[in-house]
C-alpha cells in the first residue's frame, strides 16, 4: 500500500485525497490553512466518484445587475426571457439576440465542460478531433474563432448596448492582467460560463469543500510543509515546519507549481531549463477583495459597475502601466445575511493600493441605499497572498491565458500532473482545468497516479 | 465582349503573381487595374522631382522564394539589396544595434545585458525551429476542420501529422507564438528594453495591437522566414522601390502572355445564375470571362463588386465581422543631407539598415493606448530607410529619400482625417524623429504623408489595412476571410479571391496569388 | 585571438614544441563564482566532482543539459573554499545563473576584466624564473613585479602555464614575457599553430569536432562526453548533476559513437599521389572540415579535424566513429581528394594523444 501526502486543503487536494484513498492508497492530507469556499463547478464525473450530495450550486437572482446612466438597472436572471424584458429596456435589438447568444454560448460551455471533465486533450489525437465535430459545423466554427479572440471583439459582433457588453465582458477579464481587447479573453468568457446554466455567464458558488471535509478515510493534519524531501532522485516524503519528516511515496502538491518545485523541492532535482520555464509562468494577481457586513440589504444580490468595454480597457491601461485602476472594475455580490464581497480589479500586486478602500466603498455607498457597513475587511492581491496563499495573489494560481490552459497548463512539461521528479504529483488551481473548477485537477491527478 | 479564361481584378502584386501563374499555364488572362499605374501597394513613385518613393509598402521581406524562383523574378529586373542592420536609439543618447555579423551583433548586445548575448542565439535556433514548423503551411490551402469532405479531412489528417512530427516541446512553442503577447514571449528571453522593444514591434505592424496583446507574437516568426530557403537576409530593399518588386511580377506575367490594362475600374463582378461570368468596367464596357479572380480585399470584392443579392446571409455576416481597422501611416521624406542621429552620430553602417524608433514596449504600448481610443500616437513607433543610401538613384545625387512607416494612425481617427489632421500627424511623426536626429527638420526638403484614409482612398485597401485585414489569430488560417471559404473559392461558382485577406495573408509574400493560382489550375 | 604572427604559421608551432609560444588567449569567457554554495553550484552544473576539488586545484570538464549533451568544455579553478575560476568557449552566465537558484552564489562575468596569456613549450617554466608548480594547479605569484596567477594549463598538449592577469596590466605583462623570453626563443603564436599542436595533443574544439547541444539543429547532432571521449570527466558516484540521469542510462548501454586519433598510411597516400604521377602533398595548414571514414562499403564515421603532424611526421585527424569501429588498430579508409578526384585512402585508429611528451606533466 502506498503511502500519501497530499500538501494543501483545497477541493483539489481532498478530491484527489479521496481518490486515492479509495484507490488503496494510505492517504495525508497536509493544509497549512483552511481553503475558504471555493467558487466553481465540479464536474458530474468527480461528484459521482465520491458520492458527493447533495451538491448545491448557487447564483444570485439575479444573477447580475448593473446600475443604467438613465437611473434603474439592468438585470440579468436565470430565466432567459426575463433577461430579455430588461434587455429590451436598453435595447430592443439587443433583447433580441439575447437568447440567441445564450444558446450558442451555452453549446461551447458544454463543450469546455466535456473537455474538463478528463486529463488535457492531446489536441493532435482524432479522439480529440472527433470529441469537437460532435459540436457539429456552426458549433465548431464558432469554437476556433471564438477561443483566440478579444472578448469585446465577441461582443461588439452581438450586442450594441455598452452596459451589457460591459457586465458580459467583465467575465472575459476577470483575475488576469489583461483588458476585453485582448486576445483569448473570450475564452475566459466561455471558461466562466461553464458549469452555469444557459443564460447564466458567472460561476456559481459551490459547498463541495463542505462535503469533502465530511468525508472518512482521509488524515487531515493541520501544519505546514517546510520541504519535499528527495534522495536518490525520488521523493521520500516531506519536511514539517515543526521539524517531523513524514515518509512516503508519493507526494501531491496541490500548491502553485512554481512554488513546490523551486522552493519546496531542494535545488539541483530539476532540468534547470524547467526551472527557467517556471519562472515565466505568468500569475500576477490584479484583484484586491472587500468582505463587508452591512447592517441591511442594499438592495441587489449582484452588482457590477463596468458600464463598457471601454470603461474595464481604460481600468486595465492603468494597471498595465503599473498604477492601480483610477476607476476600477467593482463587482458585488451580496448573501441574505447583508455579507458582502466585492472584487476590485485592477490592482497590482506592487501596489499598496492605500486609498483604495475608501474610494470603493464611496462608488458602491451610491447603489446600495440607506445600508451601512458595519465591519469591513479589505485585502489587497499581497495581503491575498499572505492570507489566501495565492502566489502574487492570483487565486488561479498561473492566469488563464490560451498559452496556459488545457495541455499547455501552467507548462506543457508539467501539464500531466506528473512532475519530473519520481512520486511527485501535482494538482490545484494552476493544473488543468483549474482556475475556478473545483475538484477536477484533483480528479484528473489521482487518476494518473493510479494509471487509470 | 471581349472573351479571356481569367479576369484578374487589381494589379498588385498578389493578383500579378496569380496572372502570371495562370497564364504560364497557358491560360488567356486580362489583369484589370483601377490606377494608371500597376503595383497596387507596391509602387515606385516619384513624388517629388528627382525623389522616388516606394510611397506605401517598401521593404521586402517575405516574398516567397519560391515565387521569385520560379516566375525567374530576377530576370525581369527584381534585385534586392540587403538592409544590414536595425538601429534603435533610445532618448539618453544610448542605442541599441542589431548587426548581421554574429560576433559583432552579441558585442553590442552584451553592452546592454550579458544575459541577452547569451539567449539571443538559442532565440534565433528557437524561430528558426518555429519557421520550419509553418513553412509548409504557407503553401497550402488552408483545410477546413469543420468540413466532412474527403479532401479537408486528408488535408486536416496531414496537418495533424505534420505537428505532430514536431514533437510536444516544438508543438507547444508554436501554440504559444500563436497566442502569447510579443511582449510576454520575449520576456522569457530577454531582459533588454530596447531589444523587447525593437523585437515586439514587428509582431505589431499593421494591426491594431499592442505589444502586450495576445497574438502578436507570431509575427516575430515572419523575419526568419526567408533564412531557411537558403536566401541569407532576404530581408532588403528592392532595388527601384518596391515598384519595381510588382514590375518584375508584370514583367513575367506579360512575357507568359497575360494582359494588363490600367486606368480600367471595375464596377461590378457579372454573377449569372450563381456564376461570375466576368466583370462591367466603369465606362460600361464588359469583359467576358470563364472565370474571375479577385485581388481586391473581401470586404470590397464582396460587398463591393459582387454585391450582397449574389451572396448567402451568413456569408455576408462573417464579411461584415472581418476586421480591418488600418493603423499605420507612411511618411516620406526628401533629404537635403542625411540624418544624424546624436546616439551615432555620423554616416555610419547604421543608416544602411532599419532605424527603429522603439525604445521600450512601455513605448510602443502607449502609443498603442491612444490608438485605441481614436487618436494617434503623439509618439509613435517608426520602422525607417533611407533607400537613396542601397539605391543612390532614387534621389537626386548627394539628396536623400527617408521612408518612414509610422504606427499608430488609426483609421477610425476620433473626428476623422483631414488635411490638417493629416499635416499635424506629419509634424508629431518629424519631431519625435527630429529629438533622435536634430538636424533632421532642416535637412527636409519635401513632406509626403499618408494615412490609412489616404491608402484606402489611393490604393482601395478597406480602412487602409496594409493586409487586407487584420492578422490576428481568429482571421487566419481557415478562418481568413470566412471559414469555409478559406481556399480562394466563394460562394459564387468561378469567383476566386487572391489577395492578402486570404491565407497566408499580407507583407508583400505573393503566397495568396501562387496558392490561388495553384487551387484554380487543380494543382495542390 | 590573431590567426598567426607571422606570414606563415611554422615557426610559432615549432616555438611549442621546442622553445617557448605566447598565446593571447583572453577571449576566453570567465566566470568568477562565489559563495557559501559556489562549489555546490559547479558540483551541480558539470559532470566532474567540484566538491573534492582542493584550494590551488585545476579540473578540466565539460557540461550537459538534462538530456546529457555537452553544453560546452573548460576548466574550473579553486581559488579559495567559496571561490572558483570557470572558463569557457561560450557565454555561459546565464546558464550559470539559472542553476543558482535557491542558492547562496553570485556568478561573475570577468571575460572583459580579466586577461589570459598562455605561455607554452619546453621553456616556459624556466622563462617564468622556474616557477614550481604541478600540473593543473594554480597559485598566486607576481611576474617582474606584476600580481599574476598562473595556473600549469594549457592547450597545446606541452608543458605550459596560462596567466590570468587584470586586463591593465595585461599589455605589460605580455611585454615583460617577451623580452624574459627571448634569450629562450620566445615566439608569439596565433590559432593556426594552436590548432596543429591541439591536434597532436588530441585536444577537441568546440563548434568544429562537436556541435554544442544548445546550436544543434536536429538532435543527431548533439555529443554526450561519452562519445567525445571524456567519460573519465563522468561521475555518476555525484548524487545529482545537470544530465545525470541521461549520463547513467547512456553508461549502462555504452555510447553509440566514439571520439579517437585516426592516423592516415602514409604509403596508401603515396600509392593514391603516384597514380597520378605526383609526390605526395600534404596540408598546409590543420583543416575542420568533415570528412567521411569508411569500413568497406559502410560509413563508419567522419573525421572533424586533422593535418600534418611536423614533429611526428604523420598525418593524423581527430574523428567520430561508431562504436564497433572505434577501436584502436582498427583499419579503416579515410576520404581523400587527389587532383580533383575523391580516393580513399587507408587509416588506422590510434590511441590519443598523438603526441604525450614526459615534461607535459613532470
Amino acid at each position: 500500500m502506498s503511502r500519501t501526502i497530499v500538501i494543501g486543503g483545497g477541493a483539489d487536494a481532498l478530491v484527489a485525497a479521496q481518490v486515492l484513498a479509495r484507490g488503496g492508497h494510505e492517504v495525508m492530507v497536509i493544509e497549512s490553512r483552511a481553503a475558504s469556499a471555493e467558487e466553481g463547478w465540479t464536474p458530474a464525473k468527480v461528484l459521482r466518484a465520491l458520492e458527493l450530495e447533495p451538491v448545491e450550486l448557487q447564483w444570485p437572482e439575479p444573477w447580475l445587475s448593473a446600475p443604467l446612466p438613465a437611473g434603474g438597472r439592468l438585470e440579468l436572471w436565470r430565466d432567459v426571457a426575463r433577461s430579455v424584458e430588461s434587455i429590451r429596456c436598453v435595447s430592443p435589438k439587443d433583447a433580441e439576440r439575447w437568447p440567441e447568444f445564450c444558446e450558442r454560448m451555452a453549446k461551447l460551455a458544454r463543450f469546455l465542460e466535456s473537455v474538463y471533465s478528463e486529463a488535457p486533450p492531446d489536441p493532435l489525437s482524432p479522439r480529440f478531433a472527433l470529441r469537437a465535430r460532435r459540436l457539429g459545423r456552426r458549433g465548431l466554427e464558432d469554437l476556433l474563432r471564438i477561443l483566440p479572440m478579444p472578448v469585446a471583439e465577441l461582443l461588439d459582433d452581438w450586442f450594441e448596448n455598452d452596459v451589457l457588453k460591459g457586465l458580459l465582458g467583465a467575465a472575459g477579464v476577470q483575475h488576469i492582467m489583461q483588458g476585453p481587447r485582448s486576445a483569448g479573453t473570450a475564452f475566459r468568457f466561455l471558461h466562466h460560463h461553464v458549469g452555469s446554466p444557459t443564460g447564466v455567464f458567472r460561476p456559481p458558488r459551490s459547498n463541495v469543500i463542505e462535503l469533502l471535509r465530511r468525508l472518512p478515510r482521509v488524515e487531515l493534519q493541520n501544519t505546514e510543509v517546510l520541504h519535499i524531501a528527495v534522495r536518490a532522485g525520488s521523493v521520500v516524503g516531506v519536511v514539517l515546519k515543526d521539524g517531523r519528516e513524514l515518509d512516503a511515496d508519493i507526494v501531491v502538491s496541490s500548491i502553485e507549481p512554481r512554488r513546490t518545485l523551486v522552493e519546496l523541492v531542494e535545488p539541483g532535482w530539476l532540468d534547470p531549463e524547467l526551472v527557467r520555464a517556471l519562472r515565466y509562468v505568468r500569475r500576477r494577481g490584479v484583484a484586491a477583495r472587500i468582505r463587508l457586513q452591512l447592517d441591511r440589504s442594499p438592495g441587489f444580490s449582484a452588482l457590477a459597475l463596468a458600464p463598457s468595454l471601454d470603461y474595464l480597457e481604460r481600468a486595465y491601461d492603468d494597471a498595465k502601466h503599473g498604477r492601480v485602476s483610477r476607476e476600477p472594475y467593482l463587482e458585488a455580490t451580496c448573501d441574505a445575511q447583508h455579507r458582502m464581497e466585492v472584487l476590485v480589479q485592477y490592482v497590482p500586486y506592487k501596489q499598496k493600493a492605500v486609498s483604495l478602500e475608501g474610494r470603493v466603498l464611496g462608488v458602491l455607498g451610491e447603489h446600495w441605499g440607506e445600508a451601512r457597513p458595519t465591519h469591513t475587511e479589505f485585502l489587497s492581491p499581497r495581503e491575498l497572498e499572505e492570507f489566501e496563499g495565492w502566489p502574487e495573489g492570483q487565486p488561479h494560481h498561473a492566469e488563464l491565458s490560451l498559452d496556459q490552459a488545457l495541455w499547455m497548463r501552467p507548462l506543457p512539461e508539467l501539464a500531466r500532473y506528473r512532475a519530473p521528479l519520481p512520486g511527485l504529483w501535482l494538482c490545484g488551481p494552476a493544473m488543468h482545468p483549474g482556475a475556478g473548477i473545483a475538484g477536477a485537477s484533483g480528479f484528473h491527478c489521482a487518476h494518473a497516479i493510479l494509471g487509470r | 465582349m471581349a472573351s479571356y479564361d481569367a479576369v484578374v481584378i487589381g494589379a498588385g502584386h498578389n493578383s500579378l503573381v496569380c496572372a502570371a501563374y495562370l497564364a504560364r499555364a497557358g491560360r488567356k488572362v486580362l489583369v484589370v487595374e483601377r490606377r494608371e499605374r500597376i503595383g497596387g501597394a507596391a509602387v515606385t513613385e516619384e513624388v517629388f522631382p528627382g525623389f522616388r518613393f516606394s510611397v506605401f509598402s517598401y521593404v521586402v521581406s517575405l516574398l516567397r522564394p519560391e515565387i521569385i524562383r520560379e516566375l525567374e523574378l530576377p530576370r525581369h529586373g527584381l534585385h534586392i539589396l540587403p538592409l544590414e542592420s536595425t538601429f534603435t536609439p533610445l532618448p539618453d543618447g544610448n542605442y541599441l544595434a542589431q548587426w548581421n555579423d554574429h560576433d559583432q551583433n552579441r558585442r553590442e548586445l552584451a553592452r546592454h545585458s550579458l544575459r541577452d548575448a547569451e539567449a539571443y542565439d538559442e532565440f534565433g535556433l528557437m524561430l528558426h525551429q518555429m519557421a520550419r514548423a509553418v513553412k509548409p503551411l504557407l503553401a497550402m490551402a488552408p483545410p477546413d476542420p469543420t468540413s466532412l469532405s474527403f479532401g479537408d479531412l486528408m488535408g486536416m489528417k496531414r496537418l495533424g501529422e505534420h505537428f505532430r512530427g514536431l514533437g510536444v516541446k516544438r508543438f507547444s512553442m508554436l501554440t504559444k507564438l500563436l497566442t502569447m503577447s510579443s511582449a510576454d514571449f520575449l520576456d522569457e528571453w530577454f531582459e533588454s528594453e530596447p531589444l523587447k522593444a525593437t523585437k515586439s514591434a514587428s509582431g505589431i505592424i499593421g494591426t491594431l495591437l499592442g505589444p502586450r496583446s495576445p497574438g502578436t507574437a507570431y509575427v516575430l516568426l515572419h523575419h526568419y522566414m526567408g533564412e531557411l530557403d537558403g536566401v541569407f537576409r532576404a530581408w532588403g530593399f528592392a532595388k527601384g522601390g518596391n515598384g519595381s518588386v510588382t514590375a518584375a511580377i508584370a514583367g513575367a506575367a506579360q512575357a507568359a502572355g497575360a494582359e494588363i490594362r490600367t486606368a480600367a475600374p471595375v464596377a461590378q463582378v457579372l454573377v449569372k445564375h450563381g456564376r461570375a461570368r466576368g466583370v462591367l468596367l466603369d465606362d460600361g464596357e464588359e469583359i467576358g470571362a470563364k472565370l474571375v479572380v479577385s485581388g481586391a480585399d473581401p470586404r470590397r470584392t464582396f460587398l463591393g463588386l459582387v454585391g450582397e443579392q449574389h451572396l448567402p446571409g451568413p456569408f455576408v455576416d462573417s464579411i461584415r465581422r472581418f476586421r480591418f481597422r488600418g493603423s499605420s501611416a507612411k511618411v516620406n521624406l526628401a533629404l537635403g543631407e542625411l540624418p544624424d542621429f546624436a546616439a551615432l552620430p555620423g554616416r555610419g553602417p547604421h543608416l544602411r539598415g532599419a532605424v527603429s524608433i522603439s525604445p521600450s514596449v512601455d513605448y510602443l504600448e502607449r502609443a498603442y493606448d491612444e490608438a485605441k481610443y481614436g487618436e494617434y500616437s503623439k509618439r509613435p513607433y517608426m520602422d525607417i530607410v533611407i533607400p537613396s543610401l542601397l539605391d543612390p538613384q532614387m534621389a537626386p545625387p548627394g539628396k536623400h529619400v527617408m521612408s518612414i512607416f509610422v504606427q499608430y494612425a488609426p483609421y477610425q481617427l476620433n473626428g476623422g482625417w483631414t488635411d490638417a489632421r493629416r499635416e499635424a500627424f506629419g509634424d508629431t511623426v518629424v519631431d519625435t524623429l527630429a529629438q533622435y536626429a536634430p538636424n533632421l527638420k532642416n535637412a527636409i526638403l519635401h513632406r509626403q504623408v499618408v494615412t490609412p484614409a489616404d491608402i484606402e482612398r489611393i490604393v482601395g485597401l478597406s480602412e487602409g489595412n496594409i493586409f487586407q485585414g487584420e492578422l490576428s489569430l481568429q482571421q487566419m488560417f481557415f478562418l481568413r476571410p470566412v471559414p469555409a471559404w478559406a481556399k480562394y473559392r466563394t460562394p459564387v461558382s468561378a469567383l476566386w479571391q487572391c489577395g492578402a485577406g486570404t491565407h497566408p495573408g499580407g507583407g508583400v509574400m505573393g503566397a495568396s496569388g501562387r496558392n490561388a493560382a495553384m487551387q484554380i489550375l487543380g494543382r495542390s | 585571438m590573431a590567426s598567426s604572427y607571422e606570414l606563415s604559421h611554422e615557426r610559432e608551432y615549432h616555438a611549442i614544441r621546442s622553445a617557448a609560444a605566447l598565446l593571447d588567449v583572453s577571449p576566453l569567457y570567465k566566470y568568477r563564482v562565489r559563495g557559501k554554495d559556489a562549489a555546490r553550484l559547479l558540483h551541480l552544473v558539470v559532470t566532474r566532482s567540484v566538491e573534492d576539488m582542493k584550494v590551488g586545484q585545476v579540473g578540466y570538464t565539460p557540461w550537459c543539459d538534462a538530456a546529457g549533451k555537452v553544453l560546452d568544455d573548460g576548466t574550473i579553478a579553486r581559488l579559495g573554499e567559496r571561490e572558483f575560476r570557470m572558463t569557457a568557449a561560450e557565454p555561459n552566465l546565464r546558464w550559470l545563473e539559472d542553476n543558482a537558484v535557491g542558492l547562496d552564489v553570485s556568478v561573475e562575468d570577468v571575460s572583459d576584466s580579466l586577461a589570459a596569456l598562455a605561455l607554452q613549450g619546453p621553456a616556459s617554466r624556466i622563462i617564468l624564473e622556474e616557477i614550481d608548480l604541478k600540473y593543473f594547479r594554480i597559485a598566486d605569484t607576481t611576474f617582474r613585479g606584476i600580481p599574476v596567477q598562473v595556473s600549469r594549463t594549457g592547450y597545446t598538449g606541452d608543458l605550459g602555464f596560462e596567466l590570468w592577469v587584470r586586463k591593465e596590466r595585461a599589455l605589460a605583462l605580455w611585454d615583460a614575457l617577451i623580452e624574459a623570453g627571448t634569450p629562450y626563443g620566445i615566439v608569439p603564436a596565433g590559432m593556426l599553430a594552436l590548432d596543429v599542436a591541439r591536434i597532436e595533443a588530441g585536444l577537441m574544439l568546440i563548434d568544429v569536432d562537436y556541435v554544442p547541444a544548445r546550436k544543434a539543429l536536429i538532435d543527431s547532432q548533439t555529443s554526450s562526453p561519452f562519445e567525445l571521449d571524456l567519460a573519465w570527466t563522468v561521475n555518476l558516484q555525484k548524487e545529482r548533476f545537470v544530465g545525470r540521469e541521461a549520463l547513467a542510462a547512456e553508461a549502462a548501454r555504452g555510447p553509440q559513437w566514439q571520439f579517437v586519433g585516426v592516423e592516415i598510411e602514409w604509403q596508401s597516400l603515396e600509392r593514391l599521389y603516384a597514380e597520378v604521377g605526383l609526390a605526395t602533398r600534404l596540408p598546409a595548414t590543420a583543416w575542420r572540415t568533415s570528412v567521411p571514414i569508411y569500413s568497406g562499403g559502410e560509413q563508419a564515421g567522419y573525421a572533424t579535424s586533422g593535418g600534418w603532424s611536423p614533429l611526428l611526421k604523420k598525418y593524423v585527424a581527430l574523428a567520430h566513429l561508431q562504436s564497433k569501429w572505434a577501436a584502436p588498430g582498427t583499419g579503416l579508409e579515410i576520404e581523400i581528394t587527389v587532383e580533383h578526384r575523391r580516393k580513399r585512402a587507408g587509416a588506422r585508429v590510434v590511441k590519443k594523444p598523438f603526441f604525450d611528451p614526459e615534461r607535459k606533466r613532470g
